[in-house]
């Protein structure tokens, strides 16, 4: 099944693992960071008085929840490659925009589904009695929301939110079949090439247990740190 | 909804008709009520009540009875199922005052400082910090003028020396004090208090009720929810008893704690001093 030789074979093609998991980090970033503004608004649009916002906000969500993944990212590829001429040229003159851009807009609507149930519940983790002492101040519900709540729901879900972003790196795995050039697209190049994949994807499976594995030890770390309250 | 609303507006208009508002009063309340689950909780029951300027009104009566409801119907943190409150001569329950000018709610209650249970500070911000926030985001005050302010307020309570302090670093009464000067640095008109030193240990009590005190001799016009019936004797100038959301009687302090007519404020009062 597995050989020294194959081992070998796969190993040389290591650059491109590299440049799979600069790939894979970069699309899970940006996923995350377009993801949690995505969040954001419909955090708060589930929370507004206007219904019709909160019924759009609702379903979205509940649509990207209940659809696999796969499904999202293959459909979202073909509308935006349908809908937008998108540019040729290789984003840090390695991977090519028009994959990387559908892979990352897949990623952040998924990951806006998931992560405003996070937001959601960190707001409504919040006493109502800050509200309202803000609100007594004279303060607009929007500058209550933007300098009493959400300073402090923010930090309450910033394990959630780091927590999400070691989901997506792996999730993120799923971007190859649109040809999004991270690690899983690398172990296919290697199949393509020496004609055996099961080293590759040993390689693989490493790999992303190296970026994932001391990313949730760190962010236990700080949870740790966290939950001991505003001290200083 | 809206046709519900309607009505109740209408209703309120008629009974204003017939009991208008003081509007000499700094706060005039009319037919106030507020109800909850459909009406199956009258937490507020047709209620009229007159603050005027100066005056120390203190809220007294059986838990549930409804004080906390009425005092936060004035500012409006409750919305009114029914009624109106008249806050310096505006109807301020409207959406609209009378030449149809949009009411700022947000304006109305910058004049109205309010002191919770759980003092409700802001966890994030240092003292000076949950005391600055209003005034200077509000453009009341340019940040230096809010610091200095504050500053002045804090040495006023005996916390000069914890401008820098995030609230969990005090003691309960010393985070009291510091929301009710949060509160202050806005320059209210009047002041809100709904049981301030119920959440306090015993021996906090006193520091709070000193500065309320002090702030009731400076002249601050206040309206205090409180189970400190010396308090209420010694430093009110009109007690209003409520019980099951109606305002079963008031009257000066003597009159109240000493010749108390109704059956339900005996019947209390028996209950609470020992
Ligand atoms: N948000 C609410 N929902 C339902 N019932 C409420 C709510 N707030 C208050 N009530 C009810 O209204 C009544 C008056 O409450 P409250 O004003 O808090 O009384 P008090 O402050 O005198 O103890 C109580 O029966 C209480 O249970
Ligand atoms: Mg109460």
């Amino acid at each position: 099944m597995f050989t020294q030789a194959g081992f070998a074979a796969a190993f040389e093609y290591w650059p491109m693992f590299l440049e799979g998991v600069l790939c894979t980090v970069l699309l899970s970033a940006f996923a995350v960071f377009f993801g949690f503004i995505l969040a954001l608004i419909l955090a708060l649009c589930r929370m507004c008085k206007f219904a019709p916002l909160r019924w759009l906000a609702t379903a979205y969500v509940e649509i990207f929840r209940a659809t696999p993944m796969l499904v999202q990212v293959l459909l979202i590829y073909n509308v935006f490659t349908l809908a937008f001429e998108l540019p040729t040229f290789l984003v840090f003159g390695l991977f090519r925009f028009n994959r990387f851009l559908p892979g990352i807009v897949a990623l952040s609507l998924n990951s806006g589904a998931y992560l405003s149930e996070v937001i959601r519940s960190g707001i409504s983790s919040i006493p109502i009695g800050q509200t309202e002492a803000a609100r007594s101040l004279g303060l607009p519900a929007w500058k209550t929301m933007r300098l009493v709540v959400l300073p402090q729901a923010i930090k309450n879900i910033l394990p959630a939110m780091a927590n999400e972003f070691v989901t997506i790196i792996k999730e993120s795995s799923i971007t190859y079949l649109i040809g999004v050039q991270e690690i899983m697209s690398v172990v296919k190049a290697v199949q393509g090439a020496t004609y055996r994949q099961m080293e590759a994807l040993v390689y693989a499976a490493v790999l992303y247990f190296c970026l994932t594995f001391p990313t949730s030890k760190i962010i236990a770390h700080f949870e740790r740190k966290m939950s001991r309250g505003y001290k200083r | 909804m809206a046709t519900r609303d309607k009505l109740a507006r209408a209703r309120t208009e008629e009974y204003l008709a017939e009991h208008p508002a003081d509007t000499e009063a700094l706060i005039s309340v009319r037919g106030l009520k507020k109800y909850y689950n459909k009406g199956v909780i009258k937490a507020l029951d047709g209620v009229d009540v007159d603050i005027h300027r100066g005056e120390v009104v203190v809220i007294i009566g059986p838990s549930g009875g409804g004080k906390s409801t009425l005092l936060r119907s004035l500012n409006l943190l409750e919305e009114p199922t029914e009624g109106a409150v008249f806050f310096e001569g505006v109807d301020i329950s409207r959406k609209k005052d009378d030449e149809g000018k949009k009411i700022d709610i947000n304006v109305v209650r910058q004049k109205m400082g309010m002191v919770f249970q759980q003092f409700n500070l802001f966890p994030h911000k240092t003292v000076i910090e949950n005391m600055i926030l209003a005034p200077v985001e509000l453009g009341k005050l340019k940040e230096a003028e809010a610091r200095e302010k504050a500053l002045k307020l804090l040495e006023r309570v005996g916390l000069g020396d914890r401008a820098d302090a995030y609230p969990i670093q005090l003691s309960g009464g010393q985070q009291q004090r510091v929301a009710i000067v949060r509160a202050l640095c806005m320059d209210p008109d009047v002041m809100l208090f709904d049981e301030p030193t119920s959440a306090l240990d015993p021996e906090m009590v006193g520091e709070v009720l000193d500065v309320m005190k002090q702030l009731a001799e400076e002249g601050m016009t206040m309206a205090v929810v409180t189970h400190e019936m010396h308090f209420a004797r010694e430093v009110g100038s009109r007690i209003l008893f409520l019980a099951d959301g109606k305002l079963v009687e008031q009257g000066t302090p003597d009159e109240i704690f000493s010749h108390p007519k109704s059956e339900r404020l005996q019947d209390f009062l028996s209950k609470v001093l020992i």
